[in-house]
């Protein structure tokens, strides 16, 4: 295997090249990075409670937890300890087995989901974030399968089964009624979200999520902008993304999952215990894996300007900085926007985000065409207007007929 | 299997995808076992999940890396999702009475169809020989291993079976009109039977509670 | 061949598994265990649990499940065309085209049949509802009544129906 690894022969080659023979060394290399990941993620979701905490507590003109270590940072640790110490109640209705099950379902799939994540590495001259440990090349990234974005999808629709089998098998309304909301809106942005992720693709060329971000450190548009996703392709696929990504991980303004005023504590409800930590450990890890995807796909991942020093070590430091900017977002998300209606959530998702997402991807793919075969870009964009408005008002008038059809109903005395 | 399978060759099954076979060939069959044997419906469709699911490990150790993510996506993210929506929704998620058997003479005719199978596979694989049918890698190997397997399939389903292609999305289109025409209100309003629990009328006398009382007290 | 690159994931899995079954067994060993009827009962904000949990659910969840199945599939196929459309050139194109707009075309029919409404319905409150008015005999406002078909109120209230016009 040749030693100065470009992009395009990763491109060619598909995967770590680290993995390709296996070997004692490269067990152990795995391994490593493995356990790394593994601690940041818990490190991290500590961090990330906290910090929201601490951050709604800002906003709210409160202090927050501030008596556990300095600036209150190991309440989250407290916490969890304490959890070990709390009573484990199944209740009398419920269907054990599943009911035991459902935690490892939630928070499995958290923990895997991270595993495709980019997170360090020098991207600049071609390098392709390609470091050396141990005198074996690897990619500072646990795995790079080349399917890697629908292992995101895959996982993100595993993660249903945690929450829909936990209400299912409490036996009890409030969880039921909220994992019933729950499934039903995590599948429906799901469809958003897959969408969004395909505007990338098309824009990036492959599935792989090193090469997304390799594709994404290349020149931008003049040299001066970055090379990102999100400019790529063109804004909206971010946006649809944005929303997506906030109903599937439930959180404000979308977590009617566990409206409080509505549904107790939702799905988890009847959870006590480490049973319900697992749960919370699970939400948290996946807002945090979720902004590591937001900055993978569309902000080029830890792809950066090297300012000084070891270039893999930039590529960390750019990759902390930027899904801190997302934890941030998210907090700020709850602490602003008021939750929306059940059937506003639905409408959002289904009549706006997924046509539009779809209609998205059909105007990159004929942008990118009209380039190729040198069509007029004006005529290719005038009829792309054409199309949308006629898809826009199908779509209203199908609305429009679909509210009558229900409305009209009479119900007799 | 021969021994000349596992030893040279190219593309040879090596230990490690052995091991991977074994273990998720026998999780799927434990699964599909589960999946008949279980009699709460929720526990039958759990088993299905892991059978699917090893299905999937099993495309992963074939090279087949885009087959195994659409298993999970499609049939364990949304198929199964359904089945248990259906499970919920029709509320019958008690034991299973499998004294009451709805449809007449159904398992003897599944034993047949299931012993008819079997023997299908293995006259297959007298014809057309082992490898074909159990899928060892000298036969089912990546065409082209610089070039990941979904370019493979994305040139493919939009070229030579762009047909296929099409025909799947009049089929989706099809599946979408019979749900809406089965799930369709209907424009004369019937009244569906209540659940037994909802049977009490709304009483505000404190003590006049239960069915019994309140129809008496409407007359 | 490339089962490798699948090592790390399967290393995780294994590890996220230890991580729960060492928590559960901590949790085993320091928990206390002082189970009593209400705790094991349904959650009921205290009370003893009143109904059961609901058994039918309307069935627009399971046309979105449905749906969402039509668009999984549009999704997986998407996928590899994103990943060679430029290959693929017009014909590719025209081809995908064809494709979401079968899908967007029955998209748009299960939309146009109420199927995606989740809002209340509008006219399907009945005319003669019991309201919860005062009347010169008593001043209580009935609560609860509200928004109840006329023949079940009249249980427990023997006044007459106030008309649509009250």
């Amino acid at each position: 295997m040749s030693l100065l690894v470009t992009g395009s022969a990763i491109v060619a080659q598909q995967g770590d090249p680290l993995l390709f023979d296996v070997d004692l060394t490269a067990v152990g290399i795995v391994v490593g990075k493995v356990l790394v990941i593994f601690a940041f993620l818990l490190v991290a979701t500590m961090f990330m409670v906290w910090f929201e905490r601490k951050l709604i507590s800002d906003m709210q003109n409160r202090i927050g937890p501030n008596l556990a270590g300095p600036f209150g940072i190991l309440q989250t640790l407290a916490d969890g300890i304490k959890f070990f110490f709390k009573e484990d109640l199944i209740p009398d209705r419920a269907q054990r087995r599943v009911f035991i099950l459902a935690p490892f379902l939630s928070f499995v799939p958290a923990f895997l989901l991270f595993v495709v994540i980019p997170f360090g590495g020098d991207f600049n001259d071609g390098n392709a974030g390609v470091v050396t440990i141990f005198g074996r090349e690897t990619f500072l990234q646990v795995a790079d399968p080349p399917i890697g974005v629908l292992f995101i999808l895959a996982m993100s629709s595993l993660a249903v089964y945690g929450a829909m089998l936990a209400g299912w098998s409490s036996g009890s309304k409030y969880p039921l009624l909220g994992s019933v909301r729950q499934s039903a809106q995590m599948i429906s942005y799901e469809a958003a979200m897959g969408l969004a992720i395909i505007a990338v693709v098309v824009k990036t060329g492959s599935l792989s999520t090193h090469d997304i971000v390799v594709t994404q450190a290349g020149e931008g548009l003049g040299g001066i902008l970055p090379n990102w996703g999100v400019l790529l392709t063109l804004g909206v696929p971010f946006v649809i993304f944005v929303i997506a990504a906030t109903a599937e991980l439930n959180r404000p303004p979308f977590d009617l999952v566990e409206a409080e005023q509505e549904l107790v504590g939702g799905f988890h409800t009847e959870y006590s215990s480490i049973r319900f930590a697992l749960f919370f450990l699970a939400e948290f890890m996946n807002t945090v894996t979720m902004s590591a995807i937001f900055v993978t796909l569309f902000l080029g991942g830890p792809a950066g300007p090297v300012l000084f020093g070891p270039g893999w070590l930039w590529g960390i430091i750019w990759f902390a900085l930027k899904v801190f900017v997302f934890l941030f977002m998210f907090v700020w998300f709850r602490a602003t926007l008021p939750r929306l209606r059940y059937d506003q959530l639905m409408d959002l998702g289904w009549k706006v985000l997924i046509p539009l997402s779809l209609g998205w991807i059909l105007l990159l793919v004929a942008l990118d065409l009209a380039q190729d075969q040198n069509w007029n870009l004006f005529a290719v964009g005038i009829g792309a207007a054409v199309v949308f408005f006629c898809a826009a008002m199908l779509l209203r008038a199908a609305v429009r007929s679909g509210q009558a059809t229900r409305h009209t109903l009479e119900v007799p005395d | 299997m021969p021994e000349a399978v596992l030893l040279g060759g190219e593309q040879t099954t090596t230990a490690v995808e052995w091991v991977v076979f074994i273990i998720a060939a026998t999780t799927t069959l434990l699964g599909s076992f589960g999946v008949i044997m279980a009699r709460n419906p929720v526990h039958a469709a759990l088993s299905l999940v892991g059978s699917l699911f090893s299905v999937a490990v099993l495309f992963l150790n074939q090279g087949a890396e885009f087959l195994a993510a659409v298993q999970v996506i499609v049939y364990t993210g949304a198929i199964v999702i359904l089945i248990l929506f259906v499970l919920m929704l029709l509320g019958i998620d008690t034991e299973e009475d499998l004294e009451d058997e709805p449809l007449r003479g159904q398992m003897p005719v599944a034993v047949g169809i299931g012993v008819l199978l079997t023997a299908s596979v293995f006259a297959l694989t007298q014809l057309v020989g082992f490898d074909v049918v159990t899928g060892t890698p000298e036969v089912t190997a990546a065409i082209r291993d610089d070039m990941p397997n979904i370019n493979q399939i994305g040139r493919l389903l939009f070229t030579d079976f762009v047909v296929a292609t099409q025909l799947a999305g009049v089929m989706l289109t099809v599946a979408v009109v019979g749900a809406v025409v089965m799930a369709r209100r209907p424009r004369e309003y019937q009244p569906i039977p209540e659940p037994e629990s909802m049977d009490a009328p709304l009483s505000l006398d404190p003590t006049d509670q239960g069915a019994d009382n309140g129809a008496e007290v409407a007359d | 061949m490339g089962l490798g690159q699948y090592l790390p994931i399967f290393v995780m899995l294994v590890l996220a598994l230890v991580f729960g079954a060492m928590s559960r067994v901590a949790s085993h060993i320091l928990a206390p265990r002082l189970s009593t009827v209400a705790k094991t009962d349904p959650y009921e904000c205290g009370i003893d649990a009143s109904q059961e949990p609901p058994e039918r659910f309307p069935v627009t969840f399971y046309l979105v499940a449905m749906i969402f199945i039509v668009f999984d599939i549009e999704i997986i196929f998407m996928f590899p065309y994103a990943a060679v459309f430029s290959d693929l050139g017009v014909f590719g194109f025209v081809a995908v085209a064809i494709f979401a707009f079968a899908l967007f075309e029955s998209f748009v029919y299960l939309i146009g049949n109420g199927a995606m409404e989740w809002g209340p319905a509008r006219k399907a409150k009945p005319e003669a509802l019991v309201s919860p008015e005062r009347t010169a005999a008593t001043t209580i406002r009935r609560v609860g009544t509200e928004g109840r078909p006329a023949a079940a109120a009249t249980v427990a209230d023997r006044t007459p129906v106030p008309t649509e016009a009250a």
